[in-house]
């Protein structure tokens, strides 16, 4: 049986900014094998979101456990998070991300810098990632230079340069065309296929549903099949 | 964490905003050249006045008569044992001069003036003004000549020249007033114009025989070394005191409170001069920092979400503050010598002759370049620079990374 890399009991997230409490996730059971690809689906305000950013120790839970790669989450420091996520989790956001003043081989390294990696190592790493997502050739240029396309790719190399547990994205085709999301879904399916990269998803698109080996959909804060 | 990581951020995000950096760059560079210039006025000032007065027959300590100050006569006067200059320390002393000197009154034929009568010995007068003024005519001789030195202002007020002759008035060592006429050897021009007014001179033996007296009134003491003369000016105090046990050894601070109050005033002004300028622009650069680190929220949000420390977010901003401080400190201190160099050799402020003497300043103002206060304007400017940078970075990381993406 495969390694449990996500194990969430009973996660609840209450946020009180307005008068009214909002309830963004209710009693969320939810676990993912190593390997995996899985998506979590559902309308808009269903909490995909804010579960991804509970496991990816973005957000606390109100009430309940996260647990990843065997780290209650839960229980960490500010710092610990920080070191959490620089070390087992990569992320690929909507928005792609990537630092503007920094090439795309130099975004990609960034994290390694982070985590201390040796330049020598770093840069071999950061070029291999960003080889085998057909990014050669653009490894001088700075996002502002780069499509949309171009730069979630990037982040992607970013996020798996890393050599992260656990590969988060959240909405990752939201902004990009139907030929730019295949290429894209085609990139993660290698990265989980041959490389046995864990993904966790946050989508709404069909597109990426299809490619994913499980689908879990929430409705108002809850699971309501697939978990 | 890496240094160069920060370094490489912090230096690269400076030129995202070139035109507003550039202003900001251009502000500091500005602030720190003026704060540096004045400086050097300061000093420049501060020096011309201690120079002033020392170079004014005071010297940098002084023996005299106790009393002398309050009633200036030649019956507050006192011998002069021989060798008494071997009690001082021959390396901290540049020159020394035994003087006479009372209150008297010249007469020409048309005009009749209140002046300082000094006898000296013109060989070592090389310690006052007297030793570097433009003469028409000729210099004293000796301590012997009897004739006598007078300034151009005072020249003209008694509507008199070279070769013609003056009465000179005063009281002698007797009580009794003592006239005699003598002739003008030469009449000189000093560097501040209202010394010309104010002494004439002649040998000091002349003026001995006219006062009826072989008493002196002053000793004064020039110090080696300027930059020494602080340390150097105890060990001559030492050696006079020893040397005239019953007499007043002064320094030249004692003699001229105000004056050197307001010399000392010129420290404070270095620190005065950066807070006043450097303040304002404190509020500049915080401002520009609190811009850029709020267009930039989500960005820096994104960091912290991948694992960057929030101190390291704090480093990021306090690092582009640094580098925008350090490069503006280059630029305006690259300013300031540009500009110093143009005046180094002085101002020529001739114009203004007359008010400037009365602070006892000359007429070509030099300037003077301290390595000290550059230092300390280089080094106070990046402190404040580093606290300019405190609440941009506490903004920066005030904002949750969750939060802070949302945006």
């Amino acid at each position: 049986m495969a390694e449990t890399v996500v194990r969430c009991q009973g996660v609840s997230r209450v946020y009180n900014d307005g008068a009214v409490p909002v309830h963004a996730l209710r009693g969320v059971d939810f676990e993912l094998a190593a390997g995996e690809w899985v998506s979590l689906a559902g309308p808009s305000g269903s909490g995909k979101s804010t579960l991804l950013h509970m496991i990816g120790g973005l957000d606390r839970p109100s009430e309940g456990s996260v647990v990843v790669d065997d780290v209650e989450v839960t229980a960490l420091t500010e710092a610990q998070l920080a070191d959490l996520r620089l070390r087992r989790i990569g992320f690929v956001f909507q928005a792609y991300n990537l630092i503007p003043v920094l090439s795309a081989l130099e975004n990609v390294e960034f994290i390694m810098q982070l985590q201390g990696v040796a330049a020598a190592e770093r840069r071999v790493r950061a070029g291999e990632a960003l080889e085998s997502l057909g990014l050669a050739e653009l490894t001088d240029r700075r996002p502002g230079e780069m499509s949309g396309g171009q730069q979630q790719r990037v982040a992607i190399a970013r996020a798996i340069a890393a050599g992260p547990v656990l590969l988060l994205a959240d909405e990752p085709s939201a902004n990009l065309d139907t030929t730019t999301t295949k290429e894209l879904l085609d990139l993660l399916q290698k990265l989980n296929q041959e490389r046995g990269v864990t993904i966790l998803t946050a989508t709404h698109d069909p597109m990426v549903m299809q490619y994913t080996s499980r689908r879990v959909n929430l409705r108002d804060g809850s699971v309501v099949d697939g978990s | 964490m890496a240094l160069p990581l920060l370094l490489q951020l912090s230096w690269r995000n400076l030129w995202r905003h070139r035109r507003r950096n550039s202003i900001l760059l251009a502000a500091i560079a500005v602030a720190v050249a003026g704060v540096v210039l004045l400086n050097t006025m300061l000093r420049g000032m501060q020096a011309d006045m201690e120079n002033s007065i020392i170079d004014n027959l005071t010297g940098h300590v002084k023996v005299l008569r106790p009393g002398y100050l309050e009633d200036p006569s030649i019956e507050r006067g006192f011998e002069v044992a021989a060798g008494w200059s071997e009690a001082l320390p021959a390396d901290a002393v540049a020159g020394w001069a035994v003087r006479v000197r009372v209150p008297a009154v010249i007469m020409s034929e048309r005009e009749t003036r209140g002046v300082q009568l000094v006898g000296v010995d013109p060989a070592r007068e090389s310690i006052s003004f007297l030793g570097n003024v433009t003469l028409s005519g000729e210099n004293l001789s000796g301590r012997e000549d009897r004739r006598i030195l007078i300034g151009a202002r005072l020249a003209e007020q008694l509507e008199t020249t070279v070769g013609r002759r003056l009465v000179l008035l005063t009281q002698g060592a007797d009580g009794r007033n003592r006239e005699a006429g003598y002739r003008i050897a030469g009449i000189y021009r000093a560097e501040v114009g209202g010394l010309e007014k104010l002494f004439v001179f002649t040998g000091a033996e002349t003026l001995q025989t006219m006062l009826g007296t072989a008493a002196v009134t002053e000793v004064s003491v020039r110090l080696a070394d300027a930059a020494d003369a602080k340390a150097n000016e105890g060990s001559v105090v030492a050696g006079l005191v020893a040397a005239f046990a019953d007499l007043d050894v002064r320094t030249w601070r004692q003699l001229e409170p105000q004056a050197a109050q307001m010399v000392e005033f010129a420290d404070a002004a270095v620190f005065i001069y950066f807070v006043v300028i450097m303040g304002a622009l404190v509020f500049g650069l915080v401002n520009t920092l609190v811009t850029a680190v709020m267009e930039r929220v989500r960005e820096l949000g994104m960091l912290r979400a991948l694992g960057m420390r929030p101190w390291a977010v704090v480093a990021q901003v306090t690092l582009e503050s640094a580098l925008v401080m350090s490069l503006g400190i280059v630029l305006g201190l690259v300013l300031a010598l540009a500009v110093f160099a143009l005046v180094a050799d002085g101002i020529d402020l001739t114009a203004f002759d007359d008010s400037l003497a009365s602070f006892g300043l000359r007429p070509i103002f030099v300037p003077v370049l301290r390595g000290s206060d550059v230092a300390l304007v280089v080094s106070m400017s990046l402190a404040l620079g580093l606290v300019a940078s405190f609440y941009p970075a506490r903004r920066a990381v005030k904002v949750k990374p969750l939060e802070a993406l949302r945006r």
